[in-house]
């Protein structure tokens, strides 16, 4: 499953270092965390890392393979 | 180990651990609050709601506030007890989280009778255990508040469903303060419904630009109105952000132009904020705050370990007053505010990359030489450093966590990640006991092998004993398991060689002692030894009570049980394994970790008092015992009860089929033997193969009374009653056994009297039987007998005085046996008998269980054919004999 995460805020190298298997993006104001999520349970892990660094989700989503 | 198992008095409210552990007393502390706190009335108002309601949720983001305002209303409440309990990183179990909320209960000075026990085992709580607790806290006049910190980390469904059972039925006695991240699992939407629910949520939690200005004012920042505004706009009223915002501001020379700054940039908040007020730190205290990251709780001792620095103390003290990301716990220990330890980490590992497994070392080392094992442990553990990890466990002589307390599924769980690779003793003999707690005996032995072999190489110093001893505590398992008595005694001599060199670790451990003679006993009960067996379990079961013991000792009794119920004593056999039931059920632990032969026991007596039904439900709970406990002497029992129950049951088929398959064993068990040929004997004999039966009985020893008793019966059924008779006269089994022998035995030549035409001998015979069966209740002798009985057991009525006063429970209509229940009632007859023993009539029955009349009236005549009886009343008092009821 491919997933896309949408935080608010620009990330630092040091935040960015906790997702290592996904890739980023910058856009204004926002980064788009996307990549291979393995299960269920990786998908909760990625929304529990966000929430413990006090990241604020804006959109997330399913992409097509 | 530290841990909640070694506190089960209640006077324990002033002394949370009995060994002092700082590090847990901090899990029950109110935390303190920062100078710079604000207490803002709108909330606090909102939260004495909490008081009316029997929930509350206090929820929001990382940061929110949500603790400091919990904490500082549950510090104002005076005279209400309040229980704070925070939940811990890993995830507790249910068995640990109980045991820490009944610990946090006592801190609070909520006095708790001792009745109510405590669990034994990480990851399960018995029912009964919630069902006390409830009871207690809904007696209290006053109400306790139970507050439950960062209840998110809580993720076992089984202990919200667990919470809501007691807080359902503790009714005004308990008030529940959940403080989370996310939602808990418990029926929020009917406590809402219902107006039991106090919820503050996130959007509540938010500052104002009232507050906001309040806050910075705390800081030493005064801003203009349109200032705060943006703030509270750019931080969402987010309190973490505002406290940080204040920090990097108060530190910056313009704050002013600094925030406007914060307010043009578009970083993530938290992470941005952080490395602002990190960053204004001189160099060592930001390297103290990176590498105190790796732990979740820390006092100056070891925050100076990991920076090998000796200035933390100072640092500490100024960095929990001056900021909100150094939380004083209490005891001069200090934690990470969990959202920014989660940044830090990340920061860490930027900065210093692959420091963090050193730092964990460190820190595992420094824990472990300050006594808290279980730390050390889990920090050895992410160091993933295995030497260092087991050779902790081993030195500590804390191998007995493998098996038995309610740390075990953590300690399994610890080891789990621990690769193949390391070699040395301390790690072969953490794998062999973890193969052992699976019962995986030849995996087990290899291990032990090699164990062995490093211990030898390195003998000649004293400082091994802790392994050694270890070792041979193993050992004596895999021989238990194994069914190899000899094996057993020589660990168990190694052992006693041992102990005075190891003092100190044998007061922490209780268990070790108590594990090894509970395998030495078993093992000789094996063997046939039963004596000594009996002197060994009796110690066992003598020792204190305690969680980390629970395990042990219900085994060593269910045992003792098991040789009063092979020597013919049900009464003392039934007593003894309730006896070690009630041990389990104390401490809570399930049947999947009991040891499975006090059930064993109970169902044996069940088949000599001819409940079918209840044996049936007894062996299969017996079937999921704690797999360290599952050695041949439970499999044996098991089979031969099973067999025994088919044969009582008439199907002689599936009793052979029960002991078809030979126990495992090194070392073969001769009463195991002997019983096992009677009963196929007497299978064989039920199937009308009675040569057959008599050629298996030519393998029975002759020393066993009870096994020489089923010989005769046997080779009185095959008809030799003069065989059977002398058998009898050789081994006497009168005085030498229990009634369970002895009726049989007496009916045995009552039958051969009968054969022989003396029927005034018979009787004499069967009137005495019946005298001893009276006592225990025991009825399948007597319904094993065969129908040449009948006419003795009608006509013992006339003679009853001289059999002596029956028993009250055993009135006359009892004193012919009824026949045996052949078939099981099933779901929907039992629902239709239960309603029968209320008094409901056959309409009310219907209706109650929404079927028809005639349905109910089918049920019940198959209910009556069941039980043989005619009459509802009948029926009734049948099935309460059978415990159907």
């Amino acid at each position: 499953m491919r997933y896309e995460i949408r935080v608010e805020g620009h990330l630092s190298e040091a935040l960015i270092e906790v997702f290592p298997e996904l890739d980023h993006v910058t856009v204004p104001g926002q980064t788009l965390l996307f990549g291979y999520v393995v299960d269920e349970a990786h998908l909760y892990g990625l929304l529990a890392r966000c929430q413990s660094l006090g990241l604020r989700i804006l959109e997330m989503r399913q992409v097509p393979e | 180990m530290t841990g909640p198992e070694e506190d089960e008095s209640p006077v324990a409210g002033g002394r949370a651990d009995p060994r002092g552990d700082p590090f847990l007393r901090t899990r029950f502390a109110v935390p303190a609050r920062p100078a710079t706190y604000l207490r803002r009335e709108r909330l606090t108002r909102h939260l004495d709601q909490a008081l009316t309601t029997p929930l509350t949720m206090v929820n929001g983001a990382a940061g929110a506030g949500k603790t400091l305002l919990v904490a500082d209303w549950a510090a104002r409440r005076g005279r209400l007890p309040v229980a704070w309990l925070t939940a811990d990183a890993a995830g507790d179990g249910p068995g640990v989280f109980w045991a820490y909320l009944l610990r946090a209960l006592r801190t609070a000075g909520v006095p708790l009778s001792a009745g109510i026990g405590a669990p034994a085992e990480a990851s399960r709580v018995g029912p009964a255990l919630l069902v006390r607790l409830a009871a207690e806290l809904s007696g209290r006049e006053r109400p306790v508040v139970v507050v439950l910190d960062e209840f998110d980390r809580v993720t076992a469904p089984e202990i919200a469903e667990q919470l809501e059972f007691v807080l359902r039925h503790a009714g005004p006695g308990l008030r529940l303060v959940l403080v989370t991240r996310t939602e808990p699992l418990l029926p929020l939407h009917r406590y809402r419904a219902a107006g039991e629910l106090t919820e503050i949520r996130g959007a509540e939690l938010a500052f104002t630009p009232h507050e906001a200005a309040r806050l910075l004012d705390l800081h030493g920042l005064r801003l203009p109105p349109a200032a705060v505004r943006a703030l509270v706009e750019r931080t969402r009223g987010w309190a973490a952000g505002l406290r940080l915002c204040a920090l990097a501001a108060g530190q910056s020379p313009d704050p002013e132009l600094y925030l406007k700054e914060f307010e043009a940039d578009r970083s993530t908040i938290a992470d941005f904020l952080l490395a602002e007020v990190l960053k204004r730190q001189e160099a060592g205290t930001q390297e103290l705050l990176l590498r105190v990251s790796v732990l979740d709780r820390f006092g100056p001792g070891l925050a100076n370990a990991v920076t090998g620095r000796d200035d933390a103390e100072a640092a500490l003290a100024r960095l929990s007053r001056e900021n909100a990301f150094v939380e004083h716990l209490g005891h001069g220990l200090y934690r990470l505010h969990p959202l920014f330890a989660e940044i830090l980490r990340a920061h860490l590992r930027m900065r210093r990359p692959g420091a963090e497994p050193g730092l964990h070392r460190t820190a595992a080392a420094w824990l472990r030489r300050s006594g808290a094992l279980a730390e050390a442990l889990t920090h050895g553990a992410a160091a993933g450093d295995w030497e260092f990890t087991a050779g902790a466990l081993i030195d500590d002589l804390a191998i007995g966590q493998f098996f038995t307390g309610p740390r075990s599924d953590t300690t399994a769980g610890l080891f789990a990640a621990m690769g193949r690779d390391g070699t040395g003793p301390a790690q072969e003999l953490v794998r062999a006991a973890g193969r052992l707690a699976r019962c995986d005996v030849d995996g087990a032995l290899a291990h032990l092998r090699r164990a062995r072999h490093d211990l030898a190489e390195h003998d000649g110093t004293a400082d091994r004993a802790a392994a050694r001893l270890s070792c041979a505590l193993l050992e004596a398992l895999a021989a238990r398991l194994a069914g190899a008595p000899d094996r057993a005694e020589d660990a168990a001599r190694t052992a006693e060689g041992l102990w005075d060199a190891v003092p100190e670790q044998l007061e922490r451990h209780p268990e070790i002692p108590a594990l090894l003679l509970d395998h030495l006993g078993s093992t000789r009960l094996w063997a046939g030894r039963f004596e000594e067996a009996r002197a060994a379990l009796s110690t066992v079961a003598e020792c204190a009570p305690g969680a980390v013991t629970a395990l042990v000792r219900e085994d060593a009794l269910a045992r003792l049980a098991l040789i009063d119920q092979l020597d013919g004593w049900p009464g003392r056999a039934e007593r003894r394994a309730r006896e070690a039931l009630a041990e389990t059920e104390r401490f809570g632990l399930s049947p999947s970790a009991g040891a499975g032969v006090d059930r064993v026991v109970l169902a044996a007596v069940a088949v000599d008092r001819d409940e079918p039904g209840r044996a049936r439900a007894l062996l299969d709970a017996s079937a999921e015992s704690h797999p360290a406990l599952r050695d041949p002497v439970l499999a044996a029992c098991r089979a031969l009860t099973t067999a025994r129950l088919h044969l009582a049951r008439g199907d002689p088929g599936a009793a052979l089929r029960a002991v078809e398959e030979e126990v495992r064993a090194d070392v073969a068990s001769p009463w195991v033997q002997g019983e096992t040929a009677l009963v196929a004997a007497a299978a064989h004999l039920a199937g009308g193969r009675a040569r057959t039966a008599a050629g298996l009985l030519a393998r029975v020893p002759d020393d066993q009374v009870a096994c020489a008793v089923e010989a005769a019966r046997v080779q009185l059924a095959a008809g030799r009653a003069a065989a059977a008779v002398r058998l009898l006269d050789r081994v006497r089994p009168e005085g030498r056994a229990g009634p369970a022998v002895t009726v049989r035995a007496a009916l045995v030549r009552a039958r051969a009297a009968d054969e022989a035409g003396d029927g005034a001998a018979a009787r004499r015979l069967v009137g005495r039987a019946l005298a001893e069966a009276r006592r225990e209740r025991l009825r399948r002798p007597f319904a094993e007998a065969g129908p040449w009985i009948r006419p003795y057991l009608r006509s013992e009525a006339p003679h009853r005085p001289a059999a002596g006063r029956p028993a009250p429970c055993f009135g006359p209509s009892r004193r012919e046996p009824p026949p045996p229940v052949v078939e099981e009632l099933s779901g929907r007859e039992r629902d239709v008998l239960r309603r029968l023993a209320l008094t409901m009539s056959t309409e009310e029955i219907a209706a109650d269980l929404y079927v028809s009349v005639n349905t109910v009236k089918t049920h019940l005549k198959s209910v009556y054919r069941k039980l043989s009886v005619n009459r509802r009343n009948e029926a009734v008092r049948r099935a309460r004999e059978l415990d159907l009821l």
